[in-house]
């Protein structure tokens, strides 16, 4: 099976403060992977680090996609060759329409690909029916880009966003906290429709409430900066029984 | 012909008036002793008959289209408000040898274009509107460079808005670096539940300042929301101050400002509420955004308050663009340079979108876009975020 995205060694702070101590870490084609940890353990560093967030500054390691080293890329480069970071808290922008915004990363992402452009009708077109497959207030598409969406809409909008712009590496930064049931079924729906089994996918979660709708195929637990377990999907359960602290005895 | 300093022109035509200097209250972030000292030309305007047509057209000062539901008289004789607070306000008056009023007793939506020809010349010139009692009119003034060069502009409308009516007023303006400066100095005055709504809109990289006195009468209101975009090494901005002076009146400030280059901004507002302004509302916000580091915000948002019951706020904020906003975009595989041009019609847009007429709404987005991607660089409007359609040109 080939590696969709090798992490090696990879070294990452915020400010001051190291998070990511030589982490190592492979996620393979076509295959979910979950990553599990104690609050604090560099979750969301990993997540922001592999997209190029500006809060993260990488003092050592790589981050390889399909092959090639993106450790360096600008953000709109890596998300242009297919890596979609789910926000767990994504922002609001008042005065950007939703629709203007997504049309304008669907068509960059197009243009970049070499492929036409989607005219209004034909991207509106598309919108709408993605938005009601996921249950998504189609008024939602005329609205700011996330101005006073309540926490499901929110996380509605970024699969929404994912399903349109169709990335190869999905990575979910607690995509299932604040969705009440019909929403992470919603949602569920959204993830497994791309789960293709060529694209893969990185859930980052605290609960295993979204694994009871997508199955993961690896779980990774991530603890003080390092990957300290790698296992199947069984290893959820045990999670579940017996916490972290389990770990420090196998 | 008289071509000396602008300032020697004003002392020698309007002896008994003082001209405004850099420690002049409504001038102090404005260049006005270098505005003084530009050479100019000034001559009376030549008035000619004006012809009808689909707005209402001044050219240089004087009148040359009509529409033919406007009713429009000339005046020697003027209101003047004795205790306007800026002293070009005067000054413009004196210069201009008539007044254009315009009374409006129905319903009215009027466009009003102001063409600009002259070079290096000193152009002084007045209108009055009068609004009826229980009567709504829309004004869309635009002022537009047509060959002009290094002239100046002393200009301003005087309102007198009658019981329950309502006005709003709209005024674009893109100015060019060498085109002409304009001091727009204004009054208003606002009867008993009446209204008004003034939105002004200044673009571009050349100089200039909008200046407004506004006496709010009893549970009246006025309600003024700028939208700036400057550039170069532009001076633009506003001096307002909005008098409470009766009981229940109400006002809204908004001024949003982008400042690009070396510009600099002004929003020196002031609201008083006297002892007689029991009930009153008044809320004041400014909000820039500075693009790069030679950029200036000037922003003074002042509340004068003399009695205990009122409802008053006021802030003002200066910053870059949102970091956590860019980033997003900027994951979605949208370059910098378009998150960033997003984020500012974003911004601009929270004005843009609160006037009422859509038409016009499409037209300043239109404006604001051209003086922000430059002429001949813009290739579609792209911002309308409440249509419904889409119907976007293509980038």
């Amino acid at each position: 099976m080939s590696k969709m995205v090798q992490i090696e060694n990879l070294y990452a702070q915020i400010g001051e403060k190291k998070i990511l101590k030589g982490l190592n870490l492979e996620l393979e084609e076509g295959k979910v992977h979950v990553i599990m940890g104690p609050n604090g353990a560099g979750k969301s560093t990993l997540s922001k680090a592999i997209v190029g967030h500006y809060d993260v500054e990488i003092t050592e390691g790589t981050i390889r996609y399909k092959g090639e080293d993106i450790t360096n890329e600008e953000p709109e480069t890596r998300a242009l060759k297919g890596v979609f970071l789910s926000f767990q808290n994504p922002v609001e922008i008042p005065g950007v329409s939703n629709a203007y915004f997504l049309r304008t990363a669907v068509n960059a992402k197009r243009k970049f690909e070499g492929k036409e452009e989607l005219n209004a009708a034909e991207f509106l077109r598309k919108a709408r029916e993605l938005a009601n497959e996921l249950g998504m207030k189609t008024e939602l598409l005329n609205r700011s880009l996330n101005e006073g969406f309540s926490g499901g809409e929110k996380k509605r909008n970024e699969t929404l966003q994912m399903l349109l712009l169709e990335p190869d590496f999905i990575i979910l930064d607690e995509i299932d906290s604040g969705l009440d049931i019909d929403a992470l079924k919603a949602v569920s729906e959204g993830i497994n429709k791309l789960n293709d089994g060529k694209r893969t996918f990185l859930i980052i979660t605290h609960y295993s409430r979204i694994l009871d709708y997508v199955k993961p195929d690896y779980v990774h637990v991530l603890k003080d900066g390092q990957i300290v377990k790698t296992a199947g999907a069984e290893l959820v359960e045990k999670l579940e029984a017996e916490g972290y602290a389990a770990l420090g005895e196998s | 012909m008289e071509e000396r300093t602008l300032k020697e022109i004003l002392q020698n035509h309007a002896p008994k008036l003082p001209l405004p200097t850099k420690k002049s209250e409504p001038y102090r972030y404005f260049d006005i002793e270098k505005l003084l000292g530009r050479q100019c030309k000034w001559t009376k305007a030549q008035k000619t008959a004006p012809k009808q047509g689909k707005s209402l057209e001044i050219t240089d000062g004087v009148l040359t289209r009509i529409p033919q539901n406007v009713e429009v008289t000339f005046s020697e004789e003027r209101e003047l408000f004795s205790e306007h607070f800026d002293p070009l306000y005067f000054v413009s008056h004196a210069l201009s040898q008539e007044v254009i009023t315009l009374e409006f007793k129905t319903d009215t939506v009027l466009n009003i274009e102001h063409k600009f020809e002259e070079k290096g010349a000193l152009r002084a010139y007045r209108l009055v509107f009068k609004v009826a009692p229980n009567v709504s009119v829309k004004i869309i003034e635009r002022f537009v460079e047509c060959g002009s060069q290094e002239s100046v502009v002393l200009q301003g409308f005087d309102l007198f808005v009658g019981r329950d009516a309502r006005v709003e007023i709209i005024k674009e303006q893109t100015l060019g670096n060498d085109a002409y400066v304009p001091i727009h100095s204004n009054f208003i005055k606002v009867e008993k539940q009446a209204s008004v709504k003034l939105f002004t809109f200044d673009f571009g990289d050349g100089s200039g300042l909008e200046l407004v006195d506004a006496h709010i009468g009893e549970e009246a209101q006025v309600v003024a929301k700028h939208l700036l975009f400057a550039k170069s090494s532009a001076k633009r901005g506003t001096v307002s101050r909005l008098i409470h002076d009766a009981k229940g009146a109400r006002s809204e400030q908004v001024a949003k400002n982008i400042l690009q280059d070396g510009a600099r901004g002004i929003f020196d507002a002031l609201i008083e509420i006297t002892h007689n302004g029991a009930g009153a509302k008044a809320h004041q916000n400014s909000s820039a955004v500075l693009l790069n580091d030679g950029a200036y915000m000037a922003s003074k948002p002042q509340l004068v308050i003399n009695i205990d019951d009122v409802e008053a706020s006021h802030g003002s904020t200066i910053g870059e663009l949102d970091e956590d906003q860019l980033f997003y975009l900027r994951s979605r595989g949208i370059v910098y340079e378009e998150a960033k041009k997003m984020l500012i019609l974003a911004f601009a847009n929270e004005i843009i979108d609160d006037v009422s007429d859509k038409a016009v709404v499409e037209a300043i987005h239109l404006a604001f876009e051209r003086a922000y991607y430059g002429e001949g660089q813009l290739e579609c409007i792209a911002t309308c975020h409440n249509c419904e359609d889409m119907v976007l040109g293509e980038r």
